[in-house]
């Protein structure tokens, strides 16, 4: 899948339900569509999400109770399963955000030592 | 926690949570498909579109999957792996256990198969969730209800009520004489049932048809039958061309119209195997007693204790609750209630489910199961503390195994899940093997039960014992609880020293191991103890007629129904006396209560003393008719005994307690017989006799003068059995012939006396079983341990005996390891007996449990001597081995 698109990213392993917990945070209840469409957006099209594989990262988060889901209707008067961060969610995103922040800064360093 | 459930529950809920995962994938391809339209694209590009940016459905799905499954059911199939193969590893630690506990689940499962098959099974009726039996409370007391209704109280019931779908009624059992194409007629019972019964009840006939729904209506009209499924194949040998034919039941011609299905034998509280069923219409023709009596019909007047009862079977209209109907059926009887005076007035009406031994609700069956499941725990109990003993050796063996896996990383937590997923491996194992055995058990138990009480045979319905469901839930479920019972002690216990302990010599968990050889050895004598008492009862079974205090072989008890005017009733049965009395066949006859039916207490006083006796009615001849000698005074004369004059006759150990070191002649004393309260004046003493249980004589027995109402007519036979009987039928044939199909006439021999017999010995051989089984399983675990400690300490021994120890000494030594456990354990056990001998609950039955343990009786002892022996050889056999033991060996171990 990645021949198709060579400039485009794979989601790193372990990111994506900090990305989602991230989306949910700041935009609010969404259901999985909207969340990939922001996700896309967002990374201007750099990031490739196949939209499928949000699902798996959805249901780990709910089992979690990092997220909950409930079904509602979109605007456009579809039935939709709304996602929305939980207290423990948010707890959650807190220290995911510290430790991401940690190693990426523990990665640049490495790589801008060794240029 | 929440993850865990909602994790554990996908493991259950696939299916649901895969539609959920369809639904949501769906309406985001919606979603997706909508965006793309309004960028232009046709519905067919855009659903194509959707699905391309969307990526593999099926690729999600699985994906998904994973996430919703887990790691720890990997984790469980490892484990169950391993355990599977560590029990393979030492088969014959994993033998003895699964035996062990195969044993113990299975006298459960087999206990509770008889209870599941005897209260638990429904009626065999269509859908017996929604079917109910009515039940009428006359007070708060457990025992104060009964199920029969009058027929005017069904009918308005049937007329009034919005919450039934339909509503029967059943009259109690019918015995009438049949007679097939002029054979020899035989007694048979069956039942007069409303037409509405088979329809209502969703009962098919297996050949022909069910009854008509106005086939009750007038009364004689329609003498039809449906015949049980039992009768037809026995008398017509399962014949399809019986329709049609007819059968005499008391010499009236009747019509088969169908037989019933095989598993359909009746619907009665109690099981009384159902020959036929019939309208109720003819309810008059097969019961004469209720035919057209002097004040009105059973069918249109409420009559407090002389109607026929019937018993009332309901289903529940749809989306009816029961607490709802029962609501509405209480207040119907009131109502109905209201402008009559009862004799005992109903207090409540409720609404039973339906079990197809009737009665199952009842206090005494609870009481009963409740504790015959608590005695066959304590064998499981002792199975349990044996594997889990063991277990705690193997614990101490593997503690090397353990302690590398816990210094390799694993959690404690993980450890003890791989244990406890072994210990219930084997638990299930024996569970498995427990529930077969417990098949094969139960059905050999209720042949037994049933062959040995022979009045048994008569009336019980074919049992249907086999494991269901429930039994089969319930041994697992057991066996469940069991691994975890005897698996976390020893679990915990070996992973506790963990790391540190792995390289040290044994760190003793012989404190935990010493509990459990304690409580092995407690339950044992407990139940040894116990089942000491009832085999004394078994012993006891053999009295003899000498010891019983009456005549038992010659002596014949008849009865019969002779009408329900008891004027009418009273002057057939003194008729029938008076002709009984010319036959040359019969030495003496009197009328009166039966000895072991049943003996009823009454509060009586005298001058001084205050109590209660069991009181006899008794017609003159009835002392020369049961052989009970009189010692002092005289016995009644036949005006006293038909008159009910205000004499009696006491029994001398009645005359010791009440009247100690006095003539008790001319005394007189007070019964308070519910009914009257007479004041009596003793005329006579006579021997002690065991007119209640066969074990024991009467503490207080008094007999009075009456007998002639409600009595019994009792008869001694001179020469020739067969001829007597036969003379004293002709003899109540000339009386009331309508009599004769209810009459039986039967030895107290054959009858009362070995209806008990047969009870206690049942019980004792109960008893005996359960404790052999866990005396053996005591034996076992003893042994088991001691020959662990002895392998334990192979190396010390060597060293003692190369170091000059004698051989007794080292016995000595070993033995005496088990010597604390052992002994505390016998004084809880025997405290324990003692306590439970004080529990009113077992008060209750003491009349059965015939020797106490009191501390002065010598069988006590031999039953403390016979489980220490058992101790001393199950630790002797391993000690000796320690002997054999050679130092050369002992000291290379390990």
């Amino acid at each position: 899948m990645s021949s198709e698109a060579g400039d485009r990213m794979a989601v790193l392993q372990g990111t994506l339900d900090l990305i989602v917990l991230r989306t949910l945070k700041s935009m609010g209840p969404q259901h999985a569509y909207a969340i990939a469409t922001r996700i896309q957006q967002f990374s201007e099209d750099l990031l490739h999400l196949n939209q499928g594989t949000l699902y798996p990262a959805l249901v780990r988060l709910e089992q979690q109770g990092r997220i909950k889901g409930t079904w509602g209707m979109t605007e456009s008067n579809r039935e939709a399963k709304f996602y929305a961060i939980t207290k423990s969610g948010e707890k959650a995103l807190a220290e995911e955000t510290l430790r991401w922040r940690r190693m990426s800064g523990l990665v640049d360093k490495l790589l801008s030592e060794g240029a | 926690m929440r993850r865990f459930l909602s994790r554990f529950a996908n493991l259950f809920r696939g299916r649901d949570a895969d539609r959920e995962m369809t639904r949501e994938i769906d309406a985001h391809l919606t979603l997706l498909q909508d965006e793309f339209e309004r960028h232009g694209m046709s519905q067919e590009d855009a659903r194509r579109a959707a699905h391309s940016a969307y990526g593999g459905v099926e690729q999600t799905k699985e994906l998904h999957r994973d996430a919703r499954s887990f790691v720890w059911i990997e984790q469980f199939f490892k484990d169950l792996r391993y355990a599977w193969s560590s029990l393979l590893r030492s088969p014959g630690f994993t033998l003895i256990a699964v035996g062990a506990l195969a044993l113990g689940i299975g006298v459960n499962a087999t206990i509770f198969g008889i209870y599941n098959a005897v209260a638990l099974k429904q009626l065999p009726v269509a859908d017996p969730s929604s079917v109910v039996r009515v039940k009428r409370w006359f007070g708060q007391n457990a025992y104060a209800y009964n199920y029969t209704f009058a027929y005017p109280e069904y009918q308005y019931l049937r007329d009034h009520n919005n919450v039934f779908s339909g509503l029967t009624a059943a009259s109690s059992a019918i015995p009438v004489l049949a007679s097939i194409s002029n054979t020899a007629p035989e007694h048979l019972k069956g039942y007069a049932v409303s037409a509405n019964y088979f329809a209502d009840l969703g009962v098919n006939a297996r050949i022909g048809r069910t009854f008509l729904p106005d086939e009750d209506r007038a009364p004689g009209a329609n003498p039809v039958l449906v015949l049980s499924y039992r009768f037809w194949k026995r008398k017509f040998q399962g014949d399809p061309n019986v329709i049609g034919q007819t059968i005499k039941l008391n010499s009236l011609p009747y019509t088969i119209v169908g037989v019933a299905p095989q598993g359909f034998t009746g619907t009665d509280t109690t099981p009384i195997e159902s020959g036929f069923w019939a309208p109720l219409s003819m309810l008059d023709q097969l019961q004469p007693e209720f035919g057209p009596a002097s004040d009105s019909t059973w069918r249109e007047q409420f009559r407090d204790s002389s109607h026929p009862g019937f018993q009332i079977i309901a289903r529940l209209k749809e989306g009816i609750s029961r607490e709802k109907a029962q609501a509405e059926t209480d207040l119907l009887i009131h109502q109905y209630l209201a402008g009559y005076r009862e004799n005992q007035p109903t207090l409540s009406v409720t609404l039973q489910r339906t079990s197809y031994f009737g009665s199952a609700g009842d206090f005494w069956l609870k009481a009963l199961a409740a504790a015959v499941l608590t005695v066959v725990s304590l064998v499981l109990v002792v199975a349990c503390a044996n594997v889990a003993n063991m277990l705690l050796a193997r614990g101490v063996a593997r503690r090397r195994e353990i302690g590398i896996r816990l210094a390799l990383g694993a959690s404690r937590g993980r450890v003890i899940r791989q244990l406890l997923t072994e210990s219930i491996l084997l638990s299930l194992l024996a569970g498995a093997a427990g529930i077969l055995l417990s098949a094969a058990a139960s059905r050999l138990l209720w042949t037994s039960l049933v062959t040995v009480i022979p009045s048994l045979q008569q009336y019980l319905v074919e049992l249907d014992v086999g494991p269901d469901a429930h039994v089969i839930t319930y041994g697992l479920a057991l066996s469940v609880v069991t691994g975890i019972l005897f698996g976390l002690a020893p679990a915990l216990q070996s992973t506790r020293s963990g790391l540190y302990s792995a390289t040290q010599a044994e760190a003793s968990p012989s404190r935990l191991r010493g509990l459990l050889l304690g409580i092995q050895v407690a339950v044992s004598v407990l139940l040894l103890i116990v089942s000491g008492g009832l085999l004394g009862g078994v012993m006891s079974s053999f009295a003899k007629a000498s010891e019983l205090g009456f005549e038992t072989r010659d002596t014949y008890l008849l009865s019969g129904r002779f009408g329900s005017d008891r004027a009418k009733a009273n002057a057939s049965i003194q008729r029938l006396r008076d002709r009984l009395e010319t036959m040359p066949e019969m030495s003496r006859v009197a009328l009166g209560w039966a000895p072991l039916q049943g003996a009823i207490q009454f509060p009586m006083t005298a001058e001084k003393w205050k109590g209660q006796a069991t009181a006899t009615w008794a017609s003159d001849a009835y002392f020369e008719t049961l052989g009970i000698p009189i010692l002092e005074g005289r016995s009644f004369t036949r005006q006293e005994g038909d008159g009910d004059a205000s004499v009696a006759v006491i029994s001398e150990s009645t005359a010791r307690r009440v009247w100690p070191g006095e003539d008790p002649l001319g005394k007189r004393f007070t019964l308070d017989s519910a009914l009257t309260f007479t004041n009596y004046q003793v005329v006579g003493v006579a021997r002690d006799a065991r007119f209640t249980v066969i074990t024991e004589i009467d503490p207080l027995h008094v007999y009075v003068a009456g007998g002639v109402d409600r009595g019994r007519v009792l008869f001694r036979i001179r020469g020739n059995r067969d001829k007597a009987l036969l003379a004293a039928q002709a003899a109540v044939d000339s009386v009331d012939p309508t009599a004769l199909s209810t009459l039986d006439m039967v030895s107290l021999e054959d009858g009362p006396v070995a209806v008990q017999r047969g009870f206690l010995r049942v019980l004792g051989a109960f008893a005996g079983t359960l404790t052999l089984l866990s005396l053996t399983l005591a034996g076992v675990g003893i042994y088991g341990v001691m020959a662990f400690l002895v392998s334990q300490r192979t190396r010390e021994i060597g060293i003692r005996v190369a170091l000059g120890a004698t051989s007794g000494a080292v016995i000595r030594n070993v033995m005496l390891q088990g010597v604390w456990p052992v002994l505390i354990g016998t004084l809880v056990g025997v405290a324990g007996s003692l306590a439970l001998e004080r529990a009113p609950a077992v008060q209750g039955v003491r009349q059965f449990i015939l020797s106490p343990p009191t501390l002065s009786d010598p069988v006590f002892y031999a039953e403390l001597m016979l489980v220490l022996a058992i101790v001393v050889i199950a630790s002797w056999i391993p000690a000796r081995r320690a002997l054999r033991v050679d130092p050369v060996v002992a000291l290379r171990y390990e």
